[in-house]
């Protein structure tokens, strides 16, 4: 736990940049399960208010980016305070975008929820459950710093990866025969992907708390190996 | 020819331009410095951070012997090489050792003379008689130092006429004038506004190609703009000395992390 800062206002300026993250997380988790809800239970207000809300989500990155930039001109932070406001506005840029994913869903279900024919939406189900199990573990691992949960995220975004290979391989097979429910069943194939995506974006978010806590940029990890430490010397 | 080495300063010998080893310092009874070990690397600017009564200013002195001045300090263990020479070495001469390693205060302090005779001083110093050599030098000097422009058309004014960050660069022109080793410089700014800050620093930057800096800072910013490598004490000890980039975005200590970012109880 870190000391506090000699000049309170700038432990009141990172606080308040962390709160807005944490609330922008909240706001983003709840937007992708009401989107999921919306698909598996058929319901369009729901939907609709998955849409109507991301406009909160995509305020949030604003002021975040607002109060990141702030912090830098007055405070000019440095070592884990500056890693901080740069993990910060990067976790709100992907928050943004998954909340973005979230309203695809929502979209993608009005559709098919505008369809009197049923669909077998719970097949996406478990891709939401390891979506959501690495983005509240990316998120966790921001809000502690937490470096052992931020880098083990790539193992279950592979599992993600290969249920989601699947799941496309199963609905495209079920294309061919699918009569009147090929555009649903196209729809439910964006789904997926969105849902994919969010793991990626997850993803993203743990490595950057990695960094946060280490000053370890483990990005790319794989293809060029172990990234030397900045500046050692 | 460098009056220290009395060889070109061309001529190669080690990476480091000062070795600091084992250096114990006291005032008195009171030790200042604890044992304190680094390499100041040729043509690299290193900072020196750290609170007030740290030692750093200490150090900075010690490497041109300027403590031998106070009565009752002296270095109790370790010594300081300057291009592999040990500086309290008797056959050293510390007028000369301070042509090499030379320094700029905390507040500018021009000789009560024209701008001309400032930067000749150390060359007239050193025995240069040729008027052309003299001429010459000074105006490389000021060119060096960023004031020619500023200065050329009223050389023989007094200098005391400059503004405060004019006198800055003219006594860096003036250090540099009999082409040292060594430059230390003792908080060179914390009189000067941003302007003159920036000038001085540009200047640092672009000298470091030529000379080897030492800078004193309290300013954290101006450590992480301007040198090349940062050395933090505390209580007489160096806690850390690192490339200033990992100093900045991920110091190794935590006493250096709380100080940097303003923790420091």
């Amino acid at each position: 736990m870190n000391q506090p800062h000699i000049f309170h206002e700038i432990d009141n300026a990172m606080t308040g940049l962390k709160d807005k993250v944490l609330l922008m997380a909240s706001l983003t988790r709840q937007n992708l399960e009401r989107a999921i809800q919306a698909l598996l239970t058929r319901d369009i207000d729901l939907a609709r208010m998955v849409i109507g809300d991301d406009s909160d989500v995509d305020d949030l990155e604003v002021k975040i980016d607002q109060q990141g930039m702030d912090i830098l001109v007055r405070f000019h932070p440095v070592a884990s305070d500056l890693r901080l406001v740069i993990t910060s506005m990067k976790t709100a840029h992907n928050l943004e975008r998954i909340s973005d994913h979230a309203v695809t869903i929502a979209k993608r279900a009005k559709k098919i929820c505008k369809s009197a024919e049923p669909l077998e939406t719970t097949i996406i189900e478990p891709l939401y459950t390891m979506a959501e199990k690495i983005l509240r573990d990316a998120l966790l691992a921001y809000t502690d710093a937490n470096t052992d949960l931020g880098e083990g995220l790539k193992s279950c975004d592979k599992a993600l990866d290969a249920a989601h290979k699947e799941v496309i391989a199963l609905l495209s097979s079920r294309l061919e025969s699918s009569g009147g429910r090929a555009e649903n069943l196209l729809h439910l194939i964006l789904v997926a992907r969105s849902l994919e995506r969010i793991g990626d974006l997850a993803v993203n978010i743990g490595e950057d708390s990695v960094f946060l806590s280490e000053a370890r940029d483990i990005r790319h990890e794989q293809r060029k190996g172990p990234a030397p430490v900045e500046g050692q010397g | 020819m460098h009056d220290l080495l009395e060889k070109p300063a061309t001529a190669p010998t080690s990476t480091a331009a000062v070795e600091i080893r084992n250096v114990s310092f006291n005032y008195g009874s009171s030790q200042a410095l604890k044992d304190i070990t680094l390499d100041l690397k040729k043509n690299e600017v290193t900072a020196f951070i750290g609170p007030s009564g740290c030692g750093k200013s200490t150090l900075l002195r010690c490497i041109n012997r300027m403590n031998d001045e106070i009565v009752g300090t002296r270095i109790t263990q370790g010594e300081i090489l300057v291009e592999g020479i040990n500086i309290h070495h008797p056959s050293v001469d510390v007028v000369k050792l301070r042509r090499d390693v030379g320094m700029v205060f905390q507040k500018s302090n021009p000789f009560p003379s024209s701008i001309f005779e400032n930067v000749a001083f150390g060359l007239r110093m050193r025995g240069e008689r040729n008027n052309a050599v003299i001429a010459q030098t000074v105006e490389e000097s000021l060119k060096a130092a960023a004031l020619w422009d500023e200065v050329k058309d009223r050389l023989q004014e007094s200098a005391l006429g400059l503004s405060g960050g004019q006198q800055q660069r003219l006594c860096i022109a003036r250090t540099i004038a009999v082409k040292p080793l060594v430059v230390l410089m003792d908080e060179p700014c914390s009189a000067l506004d941003p302007i003159a800050t920036a000038k001085v620093e540009e200047l640092v930057w672009n000298l470091k190609h030529d000379y080897t800096f030492v800078i004193v800072t309290h300013n954290m910013q101006q450590a992480a703009r301007v040198s090349d490598r940062t050395a933090f004490f505390y209580m007489g000890e160096l806690i850390e000395f690192s490339d200033t980039k990992r100093m900045f975005s991920n110091p190794r200590v935590r006493k250096t992390e709380e100080y940097i970012t303003g923790r420091f109880g």
